[in-house]
């Protein structure tokens, strides 16, 4: 439960951490217009030798660079000028290995179990610590410095003003984490059935294309899918030699919970649209799960949840650390006084 | 001799190993992962060097790069966009398997890969 607090508390501002450890490929000042996507390509290609271009990120804030993939790493593009600010080669990072504990554990299958059940057994210490709190109702912080009262009395009110919101977190990532079981409960409770995926799709063959004929540019790409999703803003454009289709990816970024589940997978040479898929068409089964992660992850309201989720994270630790004191506490006193320890009594 | 020998070794190695040019299939599972994920390769065999494509099916194809053949030992790389995959493969009769490592700009996972040759 520590190591899930410690690491959800850092996973909540990843995105910002990252760019905190990385600010020179970032952050950009914006100036004049922006650079197409083949314009941002070309310059890249010619940084790194020629090497072909897999995917396009672009930024979807206009201080933020621009991204663009390619088999050796990921260059960073400041998409007004076409400097190439750097490279990120793949690999394990810090803000990866937290990712890694706070889902798998680092390890395997019993890692992943691990963390499944430690959810089940936040949700039980919650109960249990409700049920204790009730007769009590303390929720004033009287002990004296690192007294025993001190860690009983934070406990107690800390736990209760943070009981929500981890309700909220432990029911959610122990949903999460046993969403292979449950989804097809839910799917079956609110009678439907998960939407067609772009992966689940037996996609139509790309058609053969005429005999010298030039492929879209991902320029041309992008223009095709925004038009089949008004509103949404490209944040991933997958080139055809990599998969066989152009694939854009938008987001409605109003739409905090299922907004960047719109795919447009389009014929590299004619621009037919393969396949499509529309966040506003999911089965509300999916719209549950979809729901569920989001209030995980604090996405669904924006920063005021992410804050209150990142609060929550860090008091799931105060807790286990306050809990092991008070602990310590008790085992002490009855080492070292026996009966004695009800004369301090916190209850 | 000595080098003539080794030349008869070195032929009689890759004779062992077979032409891998074909349609593989098969599935791989990342530690930590619940499902196992399909996957489809269409491989080209040319000396040592190997080319061709791979992915998750026929429809969603991924050019193979720096594909290398020694032996029985199969390495080769697809890149799919964020990830990275690196397949460390060994050959025995029409199946293939070994290990898949996979990277993405943060993070790294492993997984075991078990592939068989479509007649």
């Amino acid at each position: 439960m520590v190591i899930l607090g410690v690491t959800g508390s850092i996973m909540e501002f990843e995105p910002e951490l990252d760019r905190s450890l990385h600010p020179q490929l970032s952050y950009i000042r914006p100036e004049g217009r922006v650079l197409s996507l083949s314009e941002i390509g070309d310059a890249v290609s010619r940084r790194f030798s020629g090497e072909p271009v897999v995917a396009y990120l672009p930024s979807l804030s206009p201080n933020l660079s621009s991204q663009v993939v390619l088999p050796s790493g990921v260059a960073y593009v400041n998409q007004y000028t076409g400097v190439v600010l750097g490279m990120r080669t793949r690999g394990q990072t810090f803000l990866g290995y937290m990712r890694a504990l706070h889902v798998r554990l680092v390890g395997g299958q019993f890692g992943r179990n691990v963390l499944r059940w430690s959810g089940v057994a936040m949700l039980l210490s919650l109960a249990s610590g409700l049920y204790l709190w009730w007769p009590i109702k303390q929720i004033r912080i009287r002990g004296k410095w690192a007294s025993r009262r001190l860690w009983f009395d934070l406990h107690n009110a800390i736990g209760i003003f943070s009981l929500l919101p981890l309700v909220m977190l432990a029911a959610t990532g122990t949903v999460l984490g046993f969403e292979d079981q449950l989804a097809p409960l839910i799917y079956k409770l609110t009678r439907s059935s998960p939407i067609q995926t772009f992966r689940d799709n037996s996609r139509a063959p790309v058609r053969e294309p005429i005999a010298g004929a030039k492929s879209l540019t991902p320029d041309e790409a992008v223009a095709i899918a925004r038009a089949q999703m008004p509103g949404a803003v490209p944040y991933r454009v997958q080139m055809p030699k990599y998969g066989g289709l152009y694939v854009v990816a938008l987001v409605y970024p109003q739409d905090r919970v299922a907004g960047e589940d719109n795919l447009v997978a389009l014929d590299p040479y004619y621009g037919d649209v393969v396949s499509l898929s529309r966040s506003s068409e999911l089965s509300l089964g999916d719209r549950l799960l979809a729901m569920n992660e989001a209030i995980h992850t604090g996405n669904v309201f924006g920063m005021p949840s992410r804050i209150v989720v990142w609060l929550a994270s860090i008091m799931v630790f105060v807790q286990a650390c306050s809990g092991l004191i008070m602990w310590l506490y008790r085992k002490k006193i009855l080492f070292a006084a026996g009966e004695s320890a009800s004369q301090e009594s916190v209850s | 001799m000595k080098r003539t020998i080794a030349v008869v070794l070195l032929l009689a190695m890759n004779a062992m190993a077979g032409d891998f040019t074909g349609k593989w299939s098969g599935s791989f599972k990342a530690d930590g992962a619940d499902h196992d994920v399909p996957q489809l390769l269409l491989l080209k065999q040319d000396g040592n060097k190997l080319t061709g494509s791979g992915g998750p099916n026929q429809s969603e194809q991924y050019p193979i790069e720096n594909g290398k053949v020694e032996g029985e030992r199969v390495r080769f790389e697809i890149t799919t966009g964020e990830w990275k995959f690196t397949y460390d493969l060994k050959a025995m009769d029409a199946r293939m398997a070994g290990d898949l490592e996979l990277k993405s700009i943060n993070d790294r996972r492993t997984a075991k890969v078990s592939l068989s040759k479509a007649k």
